[in-house]
């Protein structure tokens, strides 16, 4: 192990055992602090699922896209309307059962997010790629274009998940505790995920195209392979997974026009930490924000100081960045 | 120089400017004499009421030179020094509380509350500008856009909830001395910010005509180069970032001073959005461009803001989907309008002289 790696990994068990300990000494119990515990993993399973896009993107094309929030708001407003009766997509009908309607509303908001994807990709940031500076402003307007549209059709007022369905809605118990079964089903298909792209990534063929592009992409080119269906493959996928984490939040966060800024300063802040283009540091750095700012939710209950949990994942990243100016992975020139 | 011998008098350069500059100076009694309106409201009792055409567009005139010095502060850095950043409004909002925090929440007199407020709005944008710069700029471009991205929606969320300052309501600003109050004299107020707006342009116009502005524009066009000529560029960026956050800071002060209010919005994202925007549309790296994009776009939201847009059976009030038409003129912009309309002109004009 190189020194530079040993160093990093010291500071990722000191700034994890240091939130672990912050949470055990301010919490009143057990059960309390295993709820605190489970809240942060849930929080940063949300954010892997934006922040995983937003490094991969980034690594392989250079593109910062600041829309990643907007398709996880996308998400959320897309399995919220399909989920409940009256929207734009009505299911009701179709699929009585509100346990199966749940995976399919799911499913939607990721062909949506994925449909997204390709038009941004491919009608939009393609014929930019010669002048890159362009591609971030434009990707901030389609976030905007986007914010817009969801006010448009679903207006301002946030949507709060009110279908009773079974995982969603069950409970278990531990130290006298009752622990949301929902939150244990998406920390469960957070780390499935990452496993799942750790080995698209590391075993599959297109996943070697891929970390042989982050590393140098005109190689790839030179070596025959189409770079650019490979961009738009990574970008729909990027999209479709930043849906996807939406659409499994929204059972608990619901859908409000603000979701999107909230996750993007949040998964910004974790792909900065975790080192640009790194998967392990983004996977790494998202449990570390969202324990950050479970711990911090935590502390800030009853204390007039409410914005403390919104301002975690900067204070965070300043003290990464003090610690390891390019990230806890990264290799930032 | 090729451009003295094509222009030989210095007032057939700048006669275009100078006569503008005048029209603008004599605009609010001009619209008077129009409408019939006086240009100093109408009097009541010992006080003003600012009723009547001549004073509305005053104001309309004063928001646009506002966005004016913000959007040309943003092109000083996007535009010729090539630093992107999507937290303009930070520095917008930062004097602008600064300045209101100043005048409501101390007990100092209320003339030397203003210049210390504005005072140290100004260069705690410049700090915070230097901060920022200093974490980021050793990293790749995309890190200064992040961060300022960031902190911006920190201080957003931040000023929103802060029991202070009112939270989201934000607070009114009551003592502003008479000759200055945009509610009692808007024609002072009105030379004040046009006066400003004009020493913004002369001052960006010099910098960026001097030594400093030229490597500048070396970094935009090519750091590694400019770095290897022997100067180093981090000052040089940093230096830039400093004079644009004033500026910004600036532009802040002024819209505090005409709302009399300050709230967490002037932190928000439109404040980003409009200088970016209005510098794209007039023209990137163009000293006129961010003017024409700034007069440009308000004229337009203004004259937009009250019209309803029929499409069959649905009525649709235009204010409430401006934001999407900003957003899809922006996209469309950035795609197919990328030089403004300074820029095209400009390469329009040159074309036609290599033809000749």
């Amino acid at each position: 192990m190189s020194r530079t790696n040993r160093s990093s990994l010291i500071a990722i068990l000191v700034i994890i055992g240091g939130l672990v300990a912050v949470a055990f000494v301010n919490s009143s119990s057990l059960g309390n602090f295993g709820i605190t515990l489970l809240s942060g993993l849930f929080q940063g399973m949300l954010l892997f699922l934006v922040a995983s896009g937003l490094s991969i993107i980034f690594g392989l094309m250079d593109v910062l896209n600041f829309a990643q929030g907007a398709y996880f708001m996308v998400g959320a407003y897309v399995a919220y309307d399909a989920q409940h009766a009256g929207g734009l997509i009505d299911l009701t009908q179709a699929i009585p059962d509100p346990n199966l309607r749940f995976p399919i509303a799911v499913l939607i908001a990721m062909i949506v997010g994925a449909l997204l994807g390709i038009i941004l990709e491919r009608g939009l940031l393609r014929p930019l790629y010669a002048r890159p500076i362009y591609q971030l402003v434009l990707t901030f307007g389609v976030a905007l274009v986007m914010a817009e549209i969801i006010k448009f059709l679903w207006t301002t007022t946030p949507y709060s998940w009110t279908e009773v369905f079974g995982v969603r809605d069950s409970f278990f118990e531990l130290f006298g505790q009752r622990f949301s079964t929902y939150r244990l089903f998406v920390v469960g298909m957070g780390i499935a995920l990452i496993v799942l792209i750790a080995l698209l990534l590391r075993r599959s063929r297109i996943g070697i195209i891929i970390r042989a592009g982050v590393e140098d992409r005109e190689m790839v080119q030179a070596l025959g392979i189409n770079v650019q269906t490979v961009f738009t493959l990574v970008f729909t996928l990027g999209c479709a997974i930043a849906a996807l984490g939406g659409a499994v939040a929204a059972p608990f966060l619901g859908a409000s026009t603000t979701l999107g800024d909230i996750f993007l300063l949040q998964a910004i802040a974790v792909v900065v930490l975790g080192g640009m283009g790194s998967y392990e540091g983004t996977a790494i750095g998202s449990i570390m924000v969202g324990l950050a700012v479970a711990v911090a939710q935590d502390a800030a209950i009853g204390t007039s100081f409410s914005a403390l949990p919104s301002i975690t994942p900067m204070l965070l990243l300043v003290l990464v960045l003090l610690l390891r100016p390019s990230g806890l992975f990264g290799n930032a020139r | 120089m090729e451009a003295t011998t094509r222009n030989p008098s210095w007032l057939r350069t700048n006669g275009w400017l100078l006569l503008l500059l005048a029209l603008l100076i004599l605009f609010p009694f001009i619209v008077g004499a129009l409408t019939d309106s006086s240009p100093y409201g109408v009097p009541r009792g010992d006080r003003m009421i600012m009723r009547g055409e001549s004073v509305r567009w005053q104001s309309v005139l004063i928001e646009v030179y506002i966005l004016a010095i913000l959007a040309m502060s943003y092109n000083l850095l996007f535009g010729f020094t090539g630093v992107i950043s999507f937290g303009h409004a930070l520095f917008f909002g930062t004097s602008s509380y600064l300045f209101g925090l100043a005048l409501e929440f101390t007990d100092l007199d209320t003339g030397l509350a203003i210049v210390l407020g504005a005072l140290a709005g100004i260069l705690v944008c410049g700090l915070l500008g230097l901060l920022i710069g200093l974490v980021t700029l050793r990293l790749k471009g995309v890190y200064f856009a992040i961060f300022t991205l960031a902190v911006a929606e920190m201080f957003y969320i931040f000023f929103g909830r802060w029991q202070l300052t009112r939270a989201e309501d934000g607070f009114a600003i009551s003592e502003l001395p008479t000759w200055l109050d945009p509610t009692q004299s808007r024609l002072n107020y009105y030379y004040i910010a046009l006066a400003l707006v004009v020493l913004t342009f002369l001052f960006i116009r010099r910098l960026v005509k001097s030594p400093t502005g030229a490597v500048f524009q070396a970094i935009r066009e090519n750091e590694d180069r400019a770095q290897s000529l022997g100067y180093n560029t981090l000052n040089y960026k940093l230096f830039s970032i400093v004079i644009a956050a004033m500026l910004a800071g600036v532009a802040g002060l002024l819209q505090v001073m005409l709302n009399k209010k300050v709230g967490p919005e002037l932190v928000s994202v439109g404040y980003t959005v409009d200088p970016l925007l209005m510098t794209i549309i007039g023209g990137v790296g163009t000293l006129g461009g961010p003017i024409v994009g700034a007069a440009g776009l308000h004229l337009l939201d203004i004259f937009f803001r009250d019209r309803e847009l029929v499409l069959g059976a649905v009525t649709i009030d235009i204010a409430n989907i401006w934001a999407l038409l900003l957003g899809v003129i922006f996209i469309l912009v950035v795609i197919v309008f990328p030089y403004g309309v300074i820029g095209t002109w400009k390469r329009w004009q040159a074309r036609a002289l290599r033809r000749q």
